[in-house]
């Protein structure tokens, strides 16, 4: 019984962790409705911005998890400006985007690569790596700032889509871009905005990732267990990534635990195709229309 | 004099990753390989002819490790390969060698097929690492007859070649010479959370985990379990030493316990470090003092056969024997893997790789 | 350049080109993005390597045999997922594609993630090109034929498709047992070229370099497919005086590629001798409808 709510315990953490990826990442997903496959990219270049702000600038934590989403956010912009922007103007199909994404990707992993250089970076202890200890359960400090983060993140990000006079704007937007561009909303500024907000995102995923794991430059291919857990809660949800996140982590912990680690992966995709099978739009995706 | 009609300048390639998963251990080998070949060309040469290293990227695939060496052996006319860093490169390429005749030494792939497939040693293939059953058995025999542990755990990365490879034989030692293999869990490549898998182990209160597979994930998981409250020593194989691994984990693996391939103390290997350090700014990896000791048997292979011909350069590598610095490298012609290779075990303590002693099982 | 160093291009371009014409098939006919391509090609290549190394089949019939255990196993796979729709399918077969590759890292018969070494080198440019040519020609006249109109309809409208009695499902089956079939004989060809098999080679990043050559070359175009496929796996060997700055060139290459020609390199049109002729040949004569 201990070890299964250690399991459960490890369960949420690594849940938190895919879901602080996919906040921002669904997000994104549900303004464009494609998946921004850069997105584990612009984590990678926020957590190196972070590092180095802490190592090298030597600022204090707060500073550098500030200066690490401003960077995020840049560079989000920046790819939105050069690699899909052209693509929207055409309206082009989401397949378009989806390859120019991966090719932003992949400039972006290996500038990185050839620049700063393929070793493994290390985060200044911030916080005490030693973990809470209650009665014989182990938290990590970490992952409980974690799963607030994640938390706050969510909820911040909820209060401005349904309560604020710009938030409304990105709803009209992500409902419907022409409708929302005649009823006089700026669509080009609501979607660099959603950008910015989401590569925020990334920089505080990309530092809380780099404090609790490492740095490197491969490290944004671990957004695809994100990309899995939206698709499971369902796309363009912003709870459904998170719930889709928690659950994913809770799974992967306890087949690992109870049934095999070796095929986790083969019985973890199994229970969520299944679950994709009785509700083919994820746990709390939105149902859309077909065209007539 | 036959020096007249030998060329001016000789080719050598090398391939491995320099993008992609393993970049950090190619672009060692390949700056290791660069700076030898200058250090060579400085005091006048090989048979009095400039080397020029020619270096391609596989980025980890099999096919792109097949066009690297198709390149090398005809366009650019390579006289001998070295490389790759991964088995899973280095036996596609050997139909290749065969057919164009030239020679490849393998750095750290350590597969036994590399070399050997169904009995029989394939002609071009050479490596200067021990080999996987080798190191597998190494590490068990130290951990049951050197530190009298008998009940072990395997953490090991599932969709990893070397990494299944010391895990069987590890496991195949240890329970032949009976001790009991109390958990065996899988993660795989690319995971950065093996909790799920430590808590499991730590259930199975095992004497010494065996953790084969590389520094990063090594760092990870070291730590997480030292957070999970596991107190059971530590064990791994080549794929931990790296300043890196220090850098990351050194509380955590403090008192563990690996099989490398050189005593890190030894003054020519202190030497080689220093001279790598101050040219790249980075810290070599390991990979570095086996591109090292592959670029020595090319060298002396060459000199020994007084020719550029790839086959006469095959024909003396297969008679090896130099003292390089990772140990003394024998080359074997019926497997063409360095025999009698001892491994050097290292304990981490205070922070630092200190040697044991030569083991071997 | 040498023609050695040459010759294995075009062999690895005919290998990818197999992949790509199924994918192209399922992607740029049918409108399905596929993710786990490189699953069907593992599959594949195993079958067909056990059936030629563990059954003792001819070369040719066990590259069949791959192709058609591919298929097979796509069956049950788009009985399930082929309902779900665009990134819910993706993902569905992403995981498909990394389900297949871990069972193959366990299974030790085949060597488990150390691979299957020794597997007799018979794939050479001539056996590739045969395969690659008739794929090519099997597709065009498929694409060409009633069934690839349905198809397409399908991609374009789904909706409307159906209700002019158009089976949406039955031609997403059968788009996706074909494609995967070509991926299946991809994939033997490919084991029985490198003389070797691993899990590791049929990973994400494979299933999503096919589908990159099949957007590049322009959705719906199978003169795009193959001029694509030609183009991007030469891309890499051409970048390599960029050294550890090719994949970034490389991506560059693929963004530059995506803005500037969104409609890909054919834009959905087809080269044949006919447009052709159109272009550079005096007017044709208005036939007759007869």
């Amino acid at each position: 019984m201990v070890q299964f709510f250690q399991q459960l315990i490890n369960g949420v953490s690594i849940g938190s962790v895919y879901s602080l990826m996919a906040v921002g990442y669904s997000l994104v997903y549900s303004i464009m409705n494609f998946s921004n496959f850069a997105h584990g990219g612009v984590i990678m270049v926020g957590s190196y911005i972070g590092f180095y702000l802490l190592t090298s600038a030597k600022v204090p934590f707060p500073a550098a998890l500030l200066g690490a989403a401003a960077g995020a956010g840049v560079l989000a912009i920046i790819v939105e400006r050069i690699a899909y922007s052209p693509l929207r103007h055409r309206s082009a199909p989401f397949l378009y985007f989806i390859i120019s994404a991966m090719g932003a990707s992949m400039f972006i992993e290996n500038f990185v690569v050839a620049t700063i250089g393929p070793t493994f970076k290390t985060y200044p202890a911030v916080f005490s790596r030693w973990p809470i200890e209650i009665g014989p359960f182990y938290i990590g400090r970490i992952d409980v700032l974690i799963f607030v983060s994640a938390a706050m993140c969510l909820l911040g990000l909820v209060y401005f889509i349904d309560r604020t006079k710009l938030g409304k704007a990105v709803q009209a937007t992500s409902f419907n871009h022409r409708a929302a561009s005649l009823m006089g909303v700026n669509t080009g500024f609501v979607i660099t905005l959603v950008f910015a907000i989401g590569g925020l995102l990334a920089g505080i995923a990309g530092v809380l990732f780099g404090m609790k794991y490492t740095v490197y430059p491969q490290m944004g291919a671990i957004t695809i267990k994100s990309f899995i857990a939206a698709v499971f809660g369902g796309l363009g949800s912003l709870p459904g990534a998170v719930i889709g996140s928690l659950l994913l982590g809770i799974i992967e912990t306890l087949v690992s635990g109870y049934f095999s680690s070796q095929y986790r992966d083969l019985i973890s995709f199994t229970l969520l195709i299944a679950v994709l099978i009785f509700r083919p739009i994820g746990l709390m995706g939105k149902v859309t229309e077909e065209k007539a | 004099m036959a020096s007249t009609s030998l060329p001016k300048v000789v080719k050598l390639g090398w391939i491995g990753s320099l993008t992609g998963d393993q970049a950090v251990w190619g672009q060692c080998e390949f700056n290791t390989v660069k700076m030898l070949a200058e250090e060579v060309n400085a005091s006048g040469g090989l048979l009095g002819a400039q080397i020029e290293v020619i270096g391609y990227d596989t980025r980890g695939d099999a096919l792109e490790a097949v066009n690297a060496v198709r390149r090398l052996t005809s366009q650019d006319k390579a006289i001998c390969i070295i490389g790759p860093n991964a088995s899973g490169q280095a036996i596609p390429i050997s139909s290749v060698l065969e057919e164009m005749k030239v020679p490849d030494i393998a750095t750290v792939a350590t597969n036994p097929k590399v070399t050997v497939v169904d009995g029989k040693v394939k002609p071009f293939n050479f490596r200067v690492c021990f080999i996987d059953p080798y190191q597998g058995a190494v590490a068990a025999g130290y951990a049951f007859d050197v530190l009298g542990f008998r009940r072990a755990a395997v953490l090991y990365d599932v969709a990893d070649d070397y990494s299944q490879g010391l895990t069987e034989f590890f496991i195949q030692t240890f329970t032949e010479k009976g001790g009991q293999i109390v958990a065996k869990e899988a993660f795989k490549f690319g995971d950065t959370d093996f909790r799920p898998q430590l808590s499991k182990i730590k259930a199975a209160n095992p004497d010494v985990i065996f953790m084969p597979y590389f520094f990063k994930e090594v760092a990870l998981s070291a730590n997480q379990a030292r957070e999970l409250g596991i107190r059971a020593t530590l064990m791994g194989g080549d794929g931990w030493p790296s300043e890196v691994l220090l850098e990351m984990a050194a509380d955590a693996v403090e008192g563990s316990y690996l099989v490398n391939h050189l005593d890190f103390d030894d003054p020519e290997v202190a030497e080689f470090k220093a001279a790598y350090e101050a040219k790249y700014g980075r810290k070599v990896e390991l990979n570095g003092f086996l591109a090292h000791d592959a670029f020595a048997v090319f060298v002396d292979a060459v000199r020994r056969a007084g020719s550029f011909d790839p086959v006469a350069i095959r024909d003396a590598i297969e008679t090896t024997s130099i003292k390089g610095i990772t140990g003394t490298i024998n080359i074997d012609p019926n497997t063409h893997n360095p025999e009698g290779k001892e491994a050097a075990i290292i304990k981490i303590e205070g922070g630092k790789y200190v040697f044991q002693q030569k083991y071997a099982p | 350049m040498e023609w050695f160093y040459v010759k294995g291009i075009l062999i690895q371009s005919g290998i990818n080109l197999t992949a790509v014409l199924g994918l192209s098939l399922l992607t740029g006919f049918t409108g399905l993005f596929s993710f786990g391509h490189a699953g069907f090609m593992a599959v594949g290549g195993y079958a067909a390597v056990f059936a030629g190394m563990r059954l003792g089949l001819p070369y040719p019939l066990a590259l069949l045999f791959g192709g058609l255990v591919a298929g097979i196993v796509s069956l049950p796979i788009g009985r399930l997922t082929l309902n779900l729709k665009g990134d819910y399918f993706c993902i569905a077969t992403l995981g498909f594609g990394e389900a297949i590759r871990l069972i193959l890292d366990n299974v030790q018969t085949f060597g488990g993630a150390r691979g299957w070494p020794g597997i007799p080198v018979t794939t050479d440019l001539f056996n590739v090109a045969v395969v690659a040519i008739i794929g090519t020609f099997v597709m065009v006249r498929l694409v060409n034929s009633r069934h690839g109109r349905n198809m397409i309809a399908v991609r374009e409208e789904e909706l409307a498709a159906r209700t002019v009695g158009i089976d949406a499902f039955k031609y997403k089956m059968l788009s996706l047992f074909i494609s995967a079939m070509y991926a299946g004989v991809a994939g033997g060809l490919q084991g029985y070229y490198l003389g070797f098999l691993q899990p590791k080679m049929f990973s994400i990043t494979k299933s999503t370099e096919f589908t990159i050559m099949v957007i590049f070359g322009g959705i719906g175009s199978i003169t795009g497919t193959v001029f694509g496929t030609l183009l991007l796996t030469a891309l890499p060997e051409v970048l390599r005086a960029f050294a550890i700055w090719r994949l970034v060139v490389y991506g560059a290459a693929v963004i530059f590629i995506m803005i500037s020609r969104p409609e890909g390199l054919m834009g959905g049109k087809e080269l044949s001798l006919a447009a052709l002729r159109r272009l550079f040949g005096p007017r044709p004569k208005r036939e007759v409808p007869s």
